[in-house]
């Protein structure tokens, strides 16, 4: 699950009418046990579950296996969905990451608690913080969107699909040198947008 | 309150948004989240930029999927399974100070509390002033276990074939590159030298995680190594 604090509203996730649209969706399951909504939800989002395995090295069976299990946790948790915090295609991604370390990396995958009373919460920041908070999370969000197509297809490749860098080489026909370089330009244009709050 | 100044590298974090980053590590960067709302949000953006990769993926399949939805019926009539068995919480530990809990997950990990008393077994002394924890766990590939370091006290020199990572959960420490206190990670990577060495009044704990082989420098070693 995505696990930030509800952000506040100048840095709350934006929302697009797709999401409005699978946020109404997901609301009308944790409300009424609504099974054509879920079944619209199922449509949308069960042929990428499938794809996102497959591409991980599932086999056909694993992979409807994990789609099965992924969108009963969307039935079974759809009341816990937080708009404000993701959109429902990245709230049915992070279930569908932990399932799938759960049971075909047969793994667990540590996370914070956020009931935890040992945890320090973002409320603690003094006035100055949270200005930096807010900054730093938007100069994020506009490094991401302005990373260069070739840069963004190197991360995607590399974290998203796990490949290593032979593999992205070979599938996108670019010498194994160039692979290097965008992922480190990549890297370092993301890492230019913390310099102010680091 | 101050957050804490030195974070995972963004390989790391997104590593971790995406799953790619296998538990060892996932351990150490999870329990810097719980110290840290600035890499919070790094994450969080981390996942959404995987969610909108996740999206992207071709969607043209569905029609075969159709039989899987009719199947899962059955599984949405259930009724739901009695409610998730919370965990203890810590809440309810009386006269605990939240503050110097090590915070989830690695206290589910830990066997005791993290500052035992050095001569009880838990610890082996490494040099004067410096313990590894008997607490060791090997998880894909990586180790980890925790550094104690007695204020002012050095690590003895050493030579990482991989990367090695350092997480502050108590106290402080110092080297080369900066000073480390509570929620800080200290990365290095293979064949950095460092020296690391205890910077605050009580014993500095930290989680200590280290990908490939621990060479121990003798002096003679470090003379030749430095």
């Amino acid at each position: 699950m995505p696990f930030s604090e509800r952000p506040s509203p100048q840095d709350a996730v934006p929302q697009s009418p797709a999401d409005d649209r699978f946020g109404e969706l997901v609301r009308s399951v944790a409300q009424q046990r609504d099974r054509a909504a879920f079944a619209a939800l199922f449509r949308q989002f069960a042929p990428r579950i499938l794809q996102y395995c497959q591409k991980l090295g599932a086999d056909r069976g694993a992979a409807e296996e994990l789609v099965q299990d992924v969108m009963l946790t969307v039935w079974l948790k759809a009341d816990s969905y937080d708009p404000a915090q993701a959109s429902v295609g990245t709230w049915i991604f992070t279930i569908a990451r932990n399932r799938r370390i759960d049971r075909l990396r047969k793994e667990m995958r540590p996370a914070p608690d956020m009931d935890d009373p040992a945890m320090t919460p973002a409320s603690q920041a003094t006035p100055e913080e949270a200005a930096q908070l807010a900054q730093g999370s938007r100069q994020l969000h506009g490094a991401i969107e302005t990373l260069a197509p070739n840069q963004s297809e190197v991360l995607r490749r590399s974290y998203f699909l796990e490949q290593t860098h032979e593999e992205i080489a070979e599938e996108t026909d670019v010498p194994l040198g160039t692979v290097k370089t965008r992922l480190r330009l990549a890297l370092g244009h993301l890492k230019r947008s913390m310099k102010d709050t680091a | 309150m101050t957050f804490p100044h030195h974070h995972p590298d963004d390989q790391l974090l997104i590593g971790y948004a995406s799953g790619q980053e296998r538990v060892g590590k996932s351990l150490l960067v999870a329990t810097h989240l719980a110290y840290c709302p600035d890499c919070r949000r790094r994450v969080a953006a981390f996942e959404a930029l995987c969610g909108s990769w996740f999206e992207e993926l071709p969607g043209e399949a569905a029609t075969d999927l159709d039989g899987l939805l009719d199947r899962m019926d059955g599984l949405l009539a259930a009724p739901p399974a009695s409610a998730d068995m919370a965990p203890p919480r810590v809440s309810d530990v009386a006269g605990q100070q939240a503050g110097r809990l090590v915070p989830e997950p690695l206290r589910s990990w830990l066997p005791e509390a993290i500052d035992s008393p050095v001569d009880c077994g838990s610890w082996t002394e490494l040099s004067p002033g410096v313990w590894l924890s008997a607490w060791q766990r090997t998880l894909s590939g990586t180790t980890i276990c925790l550094l104690r370091m007695a204020h002012d006290a050095p690590v003895p020199a050493h030579r990482h074939t991989a990367d090695e990572l350092l997480l502050v959960l108590r106290g402080a420490f110092s080297d080369e590159y900066g000073h480390y206190e509570l929620g800080d990670v200290a990365q290095y990577v293979a064949d950095t030298d460092h020296h690391a060495r205890g910077a605050s009044e009580e014993d500095c704990i930290c989680l200590f995680l280290l990908d490939g082989d621990l060479i121990f420098l003798d002096g003679e070693e470090e003379r030749r190594a430095g």
